[in-house]
């Protein structure tokens, strides 16, 4: 057992809290007081390519498995030191975002080339998206509508899609469909679907309670055409998907850094309740102490939680029962906290412009986003109890 | 960084369950009927070596750490945590000897030699330090019937106590395999103390006897979550077995993750007592947690096999008021939530990332 940190991790945190403290927060109370997201054109994005934020862990020429990347671990304490300063901000960066997973894993090298390549070194701040909600289905993603129809040697995309990140910014969507609803999961294909292609739109971007720092943007898809080499993987795609899919029965990466994110924001819900509770001279009361007390020990645990989840996933063990609990806890976690903060304000809470005010609006979300708080009970139970599909 | 336990721990861990598994699961009824282990089972245990992991080396100990404990006293709970609490006659009060300048060699070869039995008591349990070297008041319950000497701990140091008490047995709410009775102390003389600058001494002594305690909830948590989920899973009503109602295959989910969280908050503090770190209130907190968690696994367990886990016929039920008395030990709850939430107000950050170079 050890729970130190190496020197790469430290200072790769401090340097992360340097730029959260002086940049990401500001830029996201900022973005909650106005009610919209970060501007396209805000200076926050070029200042994050300067940074160095914004790219592809793809690397061209090189096989998928070379690609250049943290441990999981660090990069779990970075989601959580990251949300700490502000989650809706850290959704907004620019950046190849959720599909660059399954691209690396399933695109063939033309694929990649021509739709990561823009982000090895991006000329000006570029994003990408996953979009597979839909307005009639969200946790059964098996029930997708959105329908890919063969058109000589294109594809035709019919459907709707909703509350996609940063959609309408996006140089293309990963657009989730289906060759046949009446076939769930193993009809579903994934095609690249370009910005400004006719019948794509318009955006709606919605209004949301938190995390209002990046868009989430609902759309339609109308006739839209797309070439043959946008299917995801090519037609020859299958072998190489079962692989990924297999690799995704055993282990998760994405819900512990819900979860890291989870664990930030209820930390940051912890530091300024500490400090409302400091500065109002309430410390000395027990109830204070022991609503301090019960936060501080629920975050610690979900946060080991999901280390453990990261660990697991760096040594490519399973993992899928501790991912899947890392994000059911933290996100029960962080709202507690949050909640619990907000108690501790008392009608401070109530004028709607406390940091904590924020924390539990943009929490919330952490039980909904990548599998609701029931799905990953779900999964678990299925581990654990065999619980039929 | 490095979440799992030390393979070379492997071994001992391995030891213990299997001596849990086979001397001391299958008589935990006999020895919570006898309100004692039986002769048979104290020698196999003795053969083990268990009761030795963290005695000095000087007193033919192991001297491992806090890590090494926990991990053993999770498979002995999980048998039966008031045979592990009498199997270890030394038990937590080992740890102030061990913080303290309290002669340990001396006093603790003398203690182990004759075998006696020692029990740990702390202020919140109701003894009272008076004028430096005698001891008053009354603990109402203690989880044992006899004993050869007490160890008096407090926020500023420990002392030793050979005569001028007693312990009338009582009735017991759980761990009765240790007795169970309510110490009085009457005028008690105060031995090997050492009071003088000893405070955060005192402290890690708390905080190791602490892990020791919640690492033995940890166990009986265990016994609980995985007998009603194999319960559960046999176990059929409307049609299906009652793990694949969603009420109860959540519950079982709940339980689960909140074994799991608790047990790495355990395994965090004593890691941090075995590195010399700052410890306490990491120790308080896990303490905290699993006496929290406890309270909702031991009843859930108990709903989960329905009327069947109301009855003796089942370990269920022993598990349910078991955890509830184990939650009591050392001021309970309320004494460890005081002491972690005093420590985490004293900080401006309490949980930020890479302070000190630990997490
Ligand atoms: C801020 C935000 C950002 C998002 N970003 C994206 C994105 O970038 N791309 C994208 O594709 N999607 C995105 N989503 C959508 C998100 O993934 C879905 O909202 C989520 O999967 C839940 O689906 P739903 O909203 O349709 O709820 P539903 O599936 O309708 O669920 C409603 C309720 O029923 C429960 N439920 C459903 N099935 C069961 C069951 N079998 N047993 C028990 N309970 C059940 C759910 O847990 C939930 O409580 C985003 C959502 C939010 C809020």
């Amino acid at each position: 057992m050890d729970f130190n940190l190496d020197e790469e991790t430290r200072s790769a945190l401090e340097a992360l809290r340097k730029w959260g403290r002086e940049v990401v927060r500001p830029v996201g109370l900022e973005a909650d007081r106005l009610s919209r997201p970060i501007p396209v054109d805000d200076p926050y994005f070029e200042r994050c390519l300067l940074r160095g934020d914004g790219r592809t862990r793809w690397q061209p020429h090189a096989d998928a498995r070379s690609t250049r990347s943290r441990s999981v671990l660090t990069q779990l304490l970075l989601a959580e030191e990251f949300a700490y300063w502000d989650r809706g901000v850290m959704i907004a960066n620019p950046g190849p975002g959720l599909p660059e997973a399954s691209v690396i894993a399933l695109g063939t090298e033309e694929q990649k080339e021509r739709f990561l390549g823009p982000f090895v070194e991006p000329d000006r701040p570029r994003w990408a998206c996953f979009a597979m909600t839909e307005p009639g289905a969200g946790s059964d993603a098996a029930a997708i509508q959105t329908r890919a129809t063969k058109d000589g040697d294109g594809w035709i995309l019919n459907g709707a899609k909703c509350f996609i990140g940063s959609a309408s910014r996006s140089d293309w969507i990963l657009v989730q469909a289906t060759l046949d609803p009446s076939k769930g999961r193993a009809a579903q294909r994934a095609f690249f679907v370009e910005q400004g292609t006719e019948g794509l739109g318009p955006f709606k971007i919605e209004k949301k309670m938190g995390l209002k720092a990046y868009e989430s943007s609902s759309f339609s898809l109308e006739n839209v055409r797309v070439p043959a080499s946008h299917l995801l993987g090519g037609e020859t795609r299958r072998e190489r998907s079962a692989g990924f899919k297999a690799a995704m029965s055993t282990f998760n990466a994405g819900r512990p850094v819900i979860a890291a994110n989870a664990v930030g924001i209820g930390r940051a819900a912890l530091d300024e309740a500490i400090r409302f509770a400091r500065e109002q001279d309430l410390l000395g009361d027990p109830r204070v102490r022991d609503r301090i007390e019960a936060m501080t020990r629920k975050i610690r645990m979900a946060r080991l939680v999901c280390l453990r989840a990261g660990q697991l996933a760096d040594e490519r063990r399973p993992n899928i029962v501790e991912a899947s609990m890392s994000k059911a806890l933290a996100a029960q976690v962080a709202q507690e906290a949050a909640s619990q903060a907000l108690e501790l304000l008392g009608s401070t809470g109530g004028r709607g412009d406390h940091l904590i005010e924020k924390l539990y609006r943009d929490a919330k979300a952490m039980d909904i986003v990548e599998g609701t708080g029931q799905i990953q009970r779900m999964i678990i139970a299925r581990q654990l109890v065999s619980l039929p599909r | 960084m490095n979440l799992d336990p030390d393979e070379e721990l492997g071994l001992i861990v391995e030891t213990a369950r299997r001596f849990a598994e086979q001397e001391m699961l299958p008589r935990m009824r006999e020895a919570e009927r006898n309100r004692q282990v039986a002769p048979e089972v104290r020698r196999a245990f003795d053969e083990t070596g268990l009761a030795d992991l963290e005695l000095p080396e000087g007193v033919g100990g192991a001297a491992l750490g806090s890590v090494a404990r926990v991990l053993v006293n999770e498979e002995l709970g999980a048998a039966d945590p008031g045979a592990a609490l009498a199997l270890d006659r030394i038990g937590p009060a080992l740890y102030p000897f061990l913080e303290m300048a309290i002669d340990p060699v001396g006093s603790l070869s003398t203690i182990r030699g004759n075998g006696e039995r020692i029990l740990l008591v702390t202020e919140s349990d109701g003894a009272r330090i008076v004028r430096n070297d005698v001891v008053r008041g009354t603990v109402p319950w203690v989880p044992a019937d006899r004993a050869d000497a007490i160890v008096v701990l407090t926020r500023e140091g420990a002392g030793l106590v050979r005569q001028g008490f007693s312990i009338d047995p009582v009735r017991g709410a759980g761990l009765r395999a240790a007795g169970a009775g309510t110490l009085r102390f009457d005028e008690a003389p105060l031995l090997d103390s050492a009071f003088r600058n000893a405070r955060e001494a005192a402290d890690r002594a708390l905080a190791r006897a602490r892990l020791h305690v919640a690492s033995l909830l940890l166990g009986v948590m265990r016994a609980a979550c995985d007998f009603s989920r194999d319960y559960a899973q046999e176990r059929q009503a409307f049609g299906r077995p009652i793990a694949h109602h969603q009420a109860l295959a959540f519950l079982i989910t709940d339980m689960q993750m909140a074994l799991d969280g608790a047990r790495l908050l355990v395994h965090e503090a004593a890691w941090r007592l075995d590195a010399g770190l700052p410890a306490t209130a990491a120790a308080a907190s896990a303490h905290a947690e699993c006496v929290d968690a406890s309270r909702s696994i031991g009843p859930n367990a108990v709903q989960i096999l329905g009327g069947h886990g109301f009855m003796a016929d089942y370990p269920v039920e022993k598990h349910m008021r078991e955890a509830r008395a184990l939650g009591l030990l050392l001021g309970g709850f309320d004494a460890a939530v005081e002491a972690a939430g005093r420590s985490f107000c004293e900080t401006e950050h309490p949980l930020e990332i890479g302070l000190g170079g630990a997490l």
